[in-house]
């Protein structure tokens, strides 16, 4: 009986890794097809990428003959067919304009847009909970009005600007804050400088972001006081902050979760505008230069990698919550 | 036998006179229900209170001398928007270029306005779109059958899970060169997904009502349940969205734009001008950059403060804490 058990168990994990599996694939697929039809439909000459200003002394000859070799002659979903092929191994081309493997180049890139992103996400989600406990906490008190008129003023301001306007007062005026960069020439070691370089794009992501998740928190944990128990934890004596953290938080905690889910698309789109400000060496600014200059393979890898994220961060997501609430198991958990 | 007038309970309306016949004022309410029915109407009058309150009568009147502004700017700007002031790159504001001019030599303060106006247009033309298409797409699914509204829901949510910038950036190296009208096109077709959701969920919580059965079993058609039914009862579910939605269109155009992937610089807009900005970096011209962000700032503002008056009010009832 009990042996039983355990191999159903075993087996329902195995099925829905599967399921997980086969989901990503899908979707990913789904991904790259649209992607590729798409950069191919653009108007603009990939050729222009790889050979550079030569491309106008070249005869119609040579560029036939360069198209040949690039493949760019042949249908699209035979173009598509072989990239897929050399995808599955693990081989996604060489990068139009660079002529290196795209994956040495995304290699770094990655690790700074991660690197910018992950501490992005921390300071976010760890600012937005703390202001939603304190605007619940006095709720229609000016605290709570003073925070909400800031936080909407931080959100509608376009985080491009507010990056332009902290460079100028921060790096030409002041000289206190590097403007660009992720790190000064020479010094990728040294974690200071990191660390200098990464104060102003982690603020305008931060600032531009916040408000947004604090005020859909802040909304949760007030339909939550409105509740029976609350009552009863105040009848016992307990204080109003820890009622709201030791009850009303744990209760809002799988919404929060998928809140968190869902913002990983809304936190990329914010390190695609930060990176360009900034001239910070990482994906984003990459994917507007590879989508500028027509590199195809390039281009692609960064959608590719950004999809899997997001995808993966919504089954990450449910994980949790079945974890923390059985209840969700199989219900809709999708908030917003 | 009680010989006695049954005894009338006086009561506590000062203005009682026996002459008058008795109206719906001079009584209250008592009995089991009283305290819930009296908190209920109280409730109802500090609602309406404080909605009367919080009108933002500040952020009307701004939006309102914006626009005036933008549409009839050629009344009170001392330069031609279009011109470009050779010998007088980069001034800093002064009397004759009240806002200063910018690295190609045009005045700010006459540009200003005009690149408003083309804003301001591109807000509302993709905001316009987008509510079209999500408004559309959302009364589709939520009366379709379960498999193909899962369907329909699932396209929405891979398509919303791409980050927005990158989809952007795709469609928009579709055209080689943007006109105010293509960008808008661009963004609208890029920000409907929420929306659709919302207008799905409530379509769905609706479409079995009896008015809507009544008026499919007389034959009306999908789209005239639509518009006479659907629409009219989301509205007010969606307007908030909607209308906040402008202003995120508005700072979308001016990213765009501000990447290289935007308007021209010859063509006027708040983006465009603002696209001028790393230069300025450069040259440490901080009007350049200062007086139309501080402008697109106060539209954006506004606008959200308008589509405040629209927000449903999500925590009804007493807070416990």
């Amino acid at each position: 009986m009990k042996h039983a058990l355990i191999r159903n168990r075993s087996f329902s994990l195995a099925y829905a890794g599967f399921k997980i599996f086969l989901q990503l694939a899908f979707m990913l697929l789904i991904l790259a097809i649209i992607v590729f039809y798409v950069a191919r439909l653009t108007p603009g000459d990939p050729l222009q990428s790889f050979y550079g200003d030569a491309v106008q002394s070249m005869t119609q000859e040579q560029l036939d003959a360069a198209r040949d070799r690039l493949g760019l002659n042949e249908p699209v979903y035979m173009q598509f067919g072989k990239w897929i092929e050399h995808a599955v191994q693990g081989n996604f081309g060489i990068s139009l304009r660079y002529k290196r493997p795209v994956l040495d180049i995304i290699k770094p890139l990655l690790g700074n847009t991660l690197i910018l992103g992950v501490i992005s996400y921390t300071v976010i989600f760890a600012l937005a909970i703390g202001l939603a406990l304190v605007c619940a906490r006095y709720e229609d008190k000016w605290i709570d009005k003073f925070i909400c008129k800031i936080g909407t003023i931080a959100y509608y301001t376009p985080a491009f600007w507010l990056g332009v306007v902290l460079v100028l007062i921060f790096s030409i005026n002041l000289q206190l804050l590097p403007a660009s960069g992720a790190y000064d020439y020479g010094k990728s070691k040294d974690w200071l400088n990191w660390a200098k370089h990464l104060i102003l794009p982690v603020t305008i992501m931060v600032a531009s972001h916040f408000w947004y998740y604090a005020y859909m928190i802040r909304n949760k944990l007030l339909d939550e006081t409105r509740k029976d128990y609350v009552l009863l934890a105040r009848a016992k004596g307990m204080s109003k902050m820890s009622v709201l953290v030791r009850h009303c938080l744990r209760n809002v905690m799988p919404a929060i979760i998928n809140i968190m889910a869902i913002s990983v698309p809304h936190i990329i789109s914010g390190t695609y505008v930060a990176e360009t400000v900034f001239n910070f060496p990482g994906m984003g600014l990459m994917a507007v230069s590879s989508a500028k200059y027509h590199d195809y393979n390039l281009l692609m890898i960064i959608v590719l990698i950004t999809g899997f994220l997001v995808i993966i961060s919504s089954f990450i997501a449910q994980f949790i919550n079945e974890r923390i609430d059985p209840r969700i198991k199989g219900a809709e958990t999708i908030t917003l | 036998m009680n010989t006695q007038s049954p005894k009338i309970h006086a009561p506590a309306n000062p203005n009682f006179n026996a002459e008058r016949p008795l109206t719906a004022e001079d009584f209250k309410i008592v009995g089991a229900n009283f305290e819930a029915q009296s908190q209920e109407q109280d409730k109802i009058q500090t609602f309406a209170k404080k909605k009367i309150k919080n009108f933002p009568y500040f952020s009307v009147f701004t939006l309102c001398a914006i626009l005036f502004a933008c549409f009839f700017s050629h009344l009170f700007v001392n330069h031609d928007p279009t011109q470009f002031y050779l010998t007088n790159l980069n001034t800093p504001p002064d009397s004759e270029f009240w806002f200063g001019t910018d690295s190609l030599g045009r005045d700010i303060f006459s540009v200003l306005w005009n690149g408003g106006r083309v804003s301001i247009f591109i807000g509302i033309l993709s905001t316009v779109i987008a509510a079209g298409i999500g408004i559309i797409y959302g009364c589709i699914s939520g009366c379709a059958s379960t498999f193909l509204d899962t369907v329909m829901m699932r396209i929405a949510e891979l398509f919303q899970s791409i980050p927005a910038l990158l989809t952007l950036l795709l469609l928009l190296s579709l055209q080689a060169k943007q006109t105010p009208v293509s960008i808008s096109v661009v963004i609208g077709i890029t920000s409907w997904f929420a929306l659709a959701r919302i207008v799905r969920a409530e379509v769905r919580q609706i479409r079995n009502s009896e008015y809507i059965l009544l008026s499919r079993h007389m034959g009306a058609s999908f789209f005239w349940v639509m518009r006479k039914h659907l629409i009219p009862n989301i509205v007010s579910a969606i307007m908030f969205i909607v209308i906040s939605s402008i202003s995120t269109n508005m700072a979308m155009e001016a990213t765009l734009s501000f990447l290289g992937l935007g308007l021209p610089p010859e063509e006027l807009s708040l983006g465009s001008m603002l696209a001028l900005s790393n230069r300025a970096l450069l040259l440490n011209t901080w009007w350049v950059i200062i007086f139309p962000g501080i402008f697109l700032l106060i539209t954006l503002f506004s606008i959200t403060q308008i589509g405040h008056i629209f927000r449903q009010e999500n925590c009804k009832g007493f807070s416990n804490l």
